[in-house]
This record gives structure tokens, C-alpha cells and sequence, in this order.
């Protein structure tokens, strides 16, 4: 994350010294001026959410909802304390949905639950960030909404293979990481 | 159908909530107030990374790589059209819709290049964005094979949103 951020900066900043140079600061103060802006949508739909979310954990909705996906969770994320795993649960079953607003503060609270404090990723941790960047979604409904503001005669009908693909992605992932988790345990025994 | 997939769902865990005798409005009150503070304390992470993905969208630097990694891109399957929004996918999501959008009025939102772009935009989320999100609130600074693996996944969303599209 650090050197890939440090290098496309560097380079795009010698590209644009060659090319442009008064446009660098600039850039840099739209990009944050964009952020502040997408910061301010996003604190609205997180407050929407987190309302909703509040509203199911006290009624106990959370409770059952992991119950019914442990079995599911423990297999990828290992043995995690029970808060933790209510909170996974809640947010596969909003990426699921389709609720990413909801997913994200949800994924946060539970990274800051699974972090040891040793500065490095644990096996749980991994297996988050990659559950959520490859999300399930059942509805990509903001592509869909571009694609009939975009005039197409059949909106949806990139619904059935994004789902396919979708599951696809996420089970590419969370494979390749239980491979990489085995061969190095594997590692472990031989050494 | 889908229109009604979320109102009802919502409605749904008002009664629910309602019907186990929880306080509904006080309820959503606590659970609003959080996300001032979590808004607050992802600020500077996204900021740092809108500045790099506004960076090399500007200095061109992503249509260049796109055009470097062309060849190997439609080796596997993807089309030179949507090199461009398989490489800066990962980066940004605003930034792959406003390209997503751009591929609809050149290229057509009904042909192949459009449908495929919209599976590849709709079936994965953005590697990195999502990746600061998450550890932003933590002390982790290894990571591991988390990104490798991620964007080795979303390349194969990729790869595979371009056969699908072909067949169905």
C-alpha cells in the first residue's frame, strides 16, 4: 500500500512537472475539496445506516443472523469472540444486500476488534478486506440506474452474469488466501 | 421486484424491533451519533488516497499503463476498451463510473464493450479504497497477501465478466 502509493505519486508528479506543472497543487486541493464533499454523503448515509443497525442489534436481529452464519463464518475467519463474529456476520449479509454504506462502518468496527496490535494483518483480518473488496452484491443497482439514465433498451440484463460473477470473484479470493494460509502453515512444520 | 427489496426490509425491522418492545427512535438516535466520529477519523486516509487517484488520472498516467498492459490484457480476454477500467477499478469508484459512463456514449450501453464494463464495475468493489477504509481504524501497517490476492481476484472478475458477456 505504501510503496505502491509513494511510486504512482512520484511518477505522476514528474509526468505532470514535464507536462504541466502549474496544475500539481491544484489537483491536490480538488482532490481533497472531492473528499471533503464525498466525506460529508458519506457521514448522511452512515448516519442513515448505523440508525437502522442500531435499531436491529438492540432487537436481537444481529444475534440470530450470526447464528445462522457462524457455521459459514468460523470456516473462513478461525475462532473469533462472539461481538466479532456478530459483527462479520452483519456485514456479509449487508454486502450481500447490497447495503455498502451499511457494510463499511460495520467492517471497521470489526477490523478494530479482530487487530492484535502487532502492526501486522492476522489471518481473520485478511480474509475481511478481501470478503469486502470482492463483494457479493445481489443488486448492482447503481449500475444499473447508469445504465438506463445511459438510454440501454435492456438495463438489467447484466443483473444474472454480474451475480455470477460476483460469487465467482469472492470464492477466487477467499481460496487463494485458505491456499496461501495452508502453505504456510505447511512452512511452519517443515522448518 | 427490487424496488421494494430494501423499503421492505427496513419496514420490516421497525415492526420487529417494535414488536421485542425496543425504544425505535432512541435506538436510531445512538446508532446515528457514531458516524460523525467514524466520518471524522477516515477523513485524512481518503483524502491521501483521492490525491494519488486524481494524480495519475490527470498526468495520464493511467491511460498510459493502460496501453502498456493492452497486449497481456487481451491475451486473457479483456478488450483494449476496457483496459483503462480494469486498471483504475481497484482505485476508485467514482472514477470507474465516470469511466463506465464514458464507454456507454462512445461504445453503446447495449454492446458487448458495455455490458462487460458493467459487470466489471458491478461484481467487485474498489480493492484500495476499501482496504484504507477498513485499517484506517486500526494499527495495522503489514498487510500481508491482502492485496495481491484481492486484485488477483478482481482481474479474474474481469477476465470472466468479458466471457460471460460473450456467451450470454
Amino acid at each position: 500500500m505504501n510503496k505502491i502509493w509513494f511510486w504512482l505519486i512520484i511518477t505522476s508528479i514528474c509526468i505532470l512537472l514535464y507536462l504541466n506543472p502549474e496544475i500539481v497543487l491544484p489537483t491536490m486541493m480538488q482532490a481533497s475539496e472531492d473528499t471533503l464533499k464525498l466525506c460529508l454523503s458519506l457521514c448522511a448515509i452512515y448516519s442513515v445506516w448505523m440508525g437502522i443497525l442500531q435499531v436491529m442489534e438492540d432487537s436481537g436481529i444481529n444475534k440470530k443472523l450470526s447464528k445462522l452464519l457462524s457455521p459459514f463464518t468460523k470456516k473462513i475467519f478461525g475462532n473469533v469472540d462472539e461481538v466479532t463474529n456478530e459483527l462479520l456476520c452483519m456485514n456479509i449479509s449487508c454486502n450481500i444486500l447490497g447495503m455498502g454504506g451499511a457494510a463499511t462502518p460495520l467492517g471497521m468496527k470489526a477490523m478494530q476488534r479482530l487487530d492484535d496490535g502487532s502492526g501486522k494483518a492476522n489471518r481473520p483480518m485478511i480474509m475481511l478486506i478481501i470478503f469486502a473488496s470482492t463483494s457479493m452484491q445481489i443488486l448492482p443497482t447503481t449500475v444499473i440506474g447508469l445504465r438506463i439514465t445511459a438510454g440501454s433498451e435492456s438495463a438489467s440484463n447484466i443483473i444474472l452474469p454480474t451475480i455470477i460473477v460476483a460469487i465467482l470473484t469472492t470464492f477466487i479470493g477467499i481460496g487463494l488466501a485458505l491456499i496461501i494460509e495452508k502453505l504456510k502453515k505447511g512452512k511452519k512444520k517443515t522448518k | 421486484m427490487s424496488v421494494y427489496l430494501l423499503p421492505v426490509l427496513i419496514l420490516l425491522i421497525f415492526v420487529y424491533a417494535k414488536s421485542k418492545k425496543v425504544n425505535v427512535y432512541n435506538s436510531f438516535i445512538n446508532g446515528a451519533k457514531q458516524s460523525v466520529g467514524i466520518v471524522v477519523s477516515i477523513f485524512p486516509y481518503l483524502v491521501t488516497i483521492m490525491i494519488m487517484v486524481q494524480f495519475i488520472k490527470i498526468s495520464g498516467l493511467a491511460s498510459l499503463l493502460a496501453k502498456l498492459v493492452s497486449p497481456l490484457f487481451n491475451l486473457i480476454g479483456i478488450p483494449t476498451e476496457l483496459c483503462e477500467l480494469v486498471l483504475l477499478k481497484p482505485f476508485s469508484g467514482n472514477g470507474s463510473l465516470a469511466i463506465l459512463n464514458d464507454i456507454f456514449t462512445t461504445y453503446g450501453v447495449d454492446s458487448y464493450i458495455g455490458r462487460s464494463a458493467s459487470v466489471i464495475v458491478g461484481s467487485c468493489d474498489t480493492v484500495f479504497y476499501v482496504t484504507t477504509l477498513y485499517c484506517s481504524q486500526t494499527k495495522v501497517k503489514k498487510l500481508l497477501y491482502a492485496i495481491p490476492v484481492a486484485l488477483i481476484a478482481t482481474l479474474a472478475g474481469a477476465i470472466l465478466s468479458c466471457l460471460f458477456c460473450r456467451i450470454m
